[in-house]
């Protein structure tokens, strides 16, 4: 929000309402309310609702409403009471509003005092070319300067510098914990079902804490609340179905959003066919779905009840005469949202959410039965007041308490008879809470600052209590109408933790607690920039940034983490740093529309007592340079053209400098070549470009619209490095009556993960 | 409609088959800087000669000799002075190329002497290379966990192999198990080790699929191991496993052997209970 700067001692009066889209009833989050006579203004917040204080005055005055993709409105008004305007704003026409839309308009982001963040439009997201054709609004995030994605095709999330499970990503603020399908490769986020994504890197407001990097608020759509009318798509990998209406018009609506893949469909067919040929294998079958679900009413002019929901599951199973594989995962949130507004000051949101990931394995052999899983699921209370207090200051207060309960690394096998059992695993609880305070004002007539503190703690099972203080601090200094200049600080807590020993993001990493050993971890941000607007449609955004990391966790060299019940024990606690350089430059109206970005960053971790005598060593996610290329092109109203080109310096590896021959003991085998590693991370992969090219083209029927997406991923077929090997070529040689094998050649060998990959999608609306 | 389905699906996985063709392919790396190390086995086996295998490992891309003579001596390293003290009685173990000619295992210093079997007191074992470096070790011989006893089990013409043992809940105990088909030299068909943590009762069960036929013969070995000898042994399978497996971390190898001379190894008493199945 920007603020006036009017006189003190004024009476005041204040206006308030909500701002919608005048065709569907969606409520339009950041859409900008302008006071042209006083210079000043704000924004809606996320639930779409405004309030501004204005000094009394007989003269009319205009309020200007706006948002990128819509026509402007202008009201006049006497300011000589309180009062209530709710807007609803037109789209400006088809094509604008299909190409050229972002959530904040370029002006209204150089003047904020929010910075590091980046607000995607899912309609520009999905215009992109995608891998197989499946929109996916994470993998647009990873396209944004300070985000790195991690190994190829991924959905994993590293923010300056920080580990895949430093970012809260909430849904409708119900966090979802692993929000991935198959493996990492999608993300379960249906985007026929998303309104605004928003992605917070650093200057974090105080209402958002528990985790350090970065902070992914997903909004689901309300549903059209005017009529009813449905989209979808059908890809190569999955098909997609919305459909959405009044429940009563313009008072209340619905929208259920589905998603499924398919490819066991035809797996299974060939299963069935190859059922009776000998020697015939088996495909094993896999499918993911999706399931969006909200409802919401106005229950007066005060009062709005939301209620939305989210189920996804991954679903990998294999089974013949023998042998009975399922493994299973997935998500469940639930929410469950008031809005009230008190006076035309003062709102409130209170929410209750709940949130459950869990993942199983099960394996049935003949006589024999393997199960694990482990969960973590959430209960959550919040309270979220807006309060305008005056013309100058815009206080935000509130709190949450959560509920966790984990189950980690659960075990049972052995025999179905009894007489072999073997079992494992802990339960863990926990209580986080948190409570928080902001201001923004302006301090003086260019300078606006948002002052806040939270105070977080966590209570464990074990009884042991956390305290946290997390000041933060984001000023903007408005040097002219077209540059600012912009500052953070913040300190985070994160409470809950993901063990994960690998480089990529897997269903089976465990979340963790906070306890009497695992402190909790923490952070502490600075940030600095420059943002300057170029003539009407460009933005240049240049931010440096400095971030100390407090009690890191890395598992130990050898770590048992399988059957563990003291999987503390494997843990390591050290720090880390991260900093770096990022520029962005930005153009969301015209023709052409996109952005280029640049990373230039470093992060090291250390101090760890088991690992390399607490030398500092580069996380897997070093990544040093990091480019985006993204256009889209309006051809015409019929076709668009977009391009995405990523270049990155090759991901740190860990690779063996030595190897050692290991004889064993009597009933094994001598082992000539056993890799020796040593300290970590020192290899640097080779660099890893690609571009993506991508074409839509647009039909219009009597029921409704249509059109073609066609993508190619990795158009020039670059063969990026996904895992690299060392593979040795064996002799076997007797010597002395002794067979031993000698490594006659030491190849390093590279996979590669997609070659050149076209899709193509129809996607419709009616 | 079944046979589209099935022609549709085949020929998505064509596609797939020929799009992905060429992803693997051989690459130059240049690895970071190695300096070779020395590298001790060494396993106490009451009744047995003290027996000890001294190499140096390699920096990854070294090359290889293909004469086996040349490769056994580019690999077993020579002129240390190897000894083994318990209860104050020095053994020394002498550069001898000795052959195990029940197991065909390897040594390249060797004593004539017999290890005791003495769970009780420390063995110290002390190498000096011939650079002048020190490697030091300590460890113990445990007692042997006997195999209570193995059951046979059918179902139709097929049996499995049920080996039970007693653990004792007064103690942390790491065991190693290690299931060999027809020969003591075949490759394990099963070869673990587990703490004792996994285990429900003190009467603990290891067993097999039904994938046996009479006739059969199963060698079941039991090590009763030293946390330092189950901690080197999970380090090595770790380090084996994780080249190229994108969702395993690699490890360092845990060694119970240091010194001057910064080796890898392992120094352990071997205590194993084996019993030879014939399935009937």
């Amino acid at each position: 929000m920007f603020l006036s700067n009017f006189l003190f001692g004024q009476n005041t009066f204040t206006i308030n309402g909500t701002i919608k889209d005048a065709d569907n009833g969606e409520t339009l989050l950041g859409a900008t309310i302008e006071v042209p006579k006083y210079q000043s203004g704000t924004t809606t917040n996320e639930y779409g609702f405004y309030s501004i204080t204005i000094p009394e005055g007989t003269d009319s005055i205009v309020l200007k409403y706006s948002y990128i993709g819509y026509q402007t409105i202008s009201r006049t008004i006497i300011a000589n009471k309180n009062i209530v305007i709710n807007i609803k704003l037109q789209p400006v026409g088809q094509v604008l509003s299909e190409v050229v839309v972002a959530a904040n308009g370029l002006e209204e982001k150089n003047k904020s005092t929010e910075m590091s963040v980046a607000t995607l439009n899912v309609k520009e997201a999905k215009l992109l070319p995608a891998l197989f054709g499946e929109v996916d609004i994470i993998k647009t995030i990873q396209l944004k300067p300070g985000v790195n994605g991690g190994s190829e095709g991924s959905t994993g999330l590293f923010v300056r510098g920080g580990g895949a499970d430093q970012n809260l990503i909430v849904l409708d603020e119900a966090i979802v914990y692993n929000a991935q399908h198959l493996f990492g490769f999608f993300s379960t986020f249906n985007s026929d079902a998303l309104k605004d994504v928003k992605i917070f890197k650093g200057g974090f407001p105080s209402q958002y804490g528990g985790r350090l990097s970065s902070v992914i608020d997903v909004r689901l759509k309300e549903g059209n609340n005017q009529k009813f009318s449905g989209s979808g798509g059908i890809g190569l990998i999955a098909s997609r179905l919305t459909l959405e209406g009044p429940i009563q018009k313009g008072k209340s609506s619905f929208i259920v959003s589905g998603r499924r893949t398919y490819v066991d469909i035809f797996t299974n067919a060939i299963n069935k066919a190859n059922e009776n040929k000998e020697g015939a294998t088996k495909i094993p079958g896999y499918y993911f779905y999706d399931l969006n679900t909200k409802v919401n009413f106005e229950l007066g002019p005060k009062d709005r009840l939301f209620v939305s929901g989210y189920f996804g599951r991954d679903v990998f199973n294999f089974s013949n005469k023998t042998f009975n594989f399922n493994f299973n995962w997935g998500n469940a949130t639930g929410t469950a949202r008031w809005n009230h507004v008190f006076n035309p000051k003062l709102f409130l949101n209170t929410t209750f959410t709940y949130s459950d990931y869990q993942y199983n394995i099960s394996n049935k052999l003949t006589g024999f039965e393997f199960n694990t899983n482990s969960n973590i699921r959430d209960a959550n209370l919040k309270f979220d007041f807006h309060n305008n207090l005056n013309t100058n200051h815009n206080l935000r207060f509130g709190g949450n308490i959560t509920y966790h309960q984990f189950g980690v690394g659960r075990l049972k096998a052995g025999s179905t008879d009894g007489k072999i059992s073997f079992s494992a695993g802990n339960d863990f609880n926990g209580t986080e809470m948190g409570a928080y305070v902001a201001d923004e004002y302006q301090a003086l007539k260019n300078l606006k600052i948002n002052a806040g503190l939270r105070l977080s703690s966590f209570i464990s099972s074990g009884n042991v209590s956390n305290l946290g203080w997390e000041p933060r601090l984001a000023l903007n200094y408005g040097v002219n109408d077209k540059i600012s200049l912009k500052a953070s600080y913040s300190r985070m807590y994160q409470y809950v933790h993901l063990i994960s020993n690998s480089g990529i993001s897997l269903p089976t990493d465990i979340w963790y607690p906070s306890t009497a050993k695992v402190k909790p971890e923490t952070s502490d941000q600075i940030a600095g920039g420059i943002s300057w607007l170029l003539g009407k449609h460009w933005l240049l955004t240049n931010e440096y940034y400095y971030k100390w990391l407090g009690n890191q966790i890395e598992y130990k060299d050898g770590a048992q983490l399988f059957a563990n019940d003291n999987i503390e024990n494997e843990f390591s606690f050290g720090k880390g740093y991260a900093y770096g350089m990022e520029w962005e430059l930005e153009k969301k109206e015209g023709k052409l529309t996109g952005w280029i970005g640049y990373t230039l960053a470093w992060v090291k971790k250390g101090g760890f007592p088991d690992i390399m005598q607490g030398r500092y060593f580069s996380p897997k996610y070093d990544r040093r340079h990091n480019l985006t290329v993204v256009a889209i092109y309006e051809l015409n109203r019929r076709i668009s053209l977009t391009g995405a080109f990523v270049f990155g310096s090759g991901d740190v590896g860990w690779l063996p400098s030595g190897r050692l021959t290991f004889q064993n003991t009597t009933g094994t085998q001598f082992d000539p070549v056993i890799p020796v590693y040593g300290d970590r991370n020192t290899f640097r992969l080779p660099n890893y470009h690609r571009l993506d090219l991508g074409m839509v083209i647009r039909f219009w029927h009597k029921w409704g619209e249509s059109d073609l997406t066609i993508s190619v991923y990795n158009a020039y077929d670059r063969r990026n490095t996904y895992i690299l090997y060392l593979e040795p070529e064996y002799q076997t040689v007797n010597q002395g009556g002794v067979n031993i094998q000698i490594p006659t050649r030491i190849a390093a060998k590279q996979i590669s993960l997609f070659p050149i990959l076209p899709s193509i999608t129809w996607n419709f609306k009616f | 409609m079944k046979k589209l389905i099935q022609y549709i699906g085949i020929a998505i996985l064509l596609s797939i088959s020929v799009i992905a063709c060429n992803l693997e392919k051989e690459v130059e790396i240049v690895l970071p800087a190695y300096e070779r190390q020395y590298v001790v086995e060494c396993y106490l086996e009451p009744g047995k000669p003290f027996n000890l295998l001294l190499t140096k490992s390699s920096s990854y891309f070294d090359s290889i000799s293909l004469d086996p003579a040349k490769y056994l001596k580019d690999l077993l390293a020579d002129s240390a002075k190897v000894t083994i003290t318990h209860n104050g009685v020095v053994h020394e173990l002498k550069e001898t190329l000795y052959i195990d000619p029940t197991t065909n295992k390897l040594g390249n210093y060797a004593s004539q002497d017999l290890v005791p079997a003495d769970y009780t007191n420390e063995f110290v074992l002390k190498i000096v290379t011939k650079e002048g470096k020190l490697i030091n070790g300590v460890t113990k011989i445990l007692p042997i966990v006997k195999i209570d006893s193995i059951a046979v089990e059918y179902q139709d013409t097929f049996a499995r192999v049920l080996t039970y043992l007693t653990d004792s809940k007064l103690t942390e105990d790491y065991y190693r198990r290690v299931l060999n088909e027809g020969s003591l030299d075949s490759l394990p068909r099963q070869d673990f080790a587990n703490d004792d943590k996994l285990y429900d009762t003190e009467l603990v069960a290891y067993g097999t699929g039904y994938n046996y036929v009479k006739g059969d013969t199963i060698f079941n070995t039991i090590f009763h191991m030293t946390k330092d000898y189950f901690d080197f042994f999970r380090t090595i399978n770790i380090a084996k496993a994780s080249n190229g497996n994108i969702i395993a971390q690699p490890s360092t190898i845990t060694s119970n052997v240091s010194g001057s001379a910064n080796p890898i190894g392992i120094f352990t008493g071997l205590s194993y209970d084996r019993k030879m199945t014939i399935i009937k």
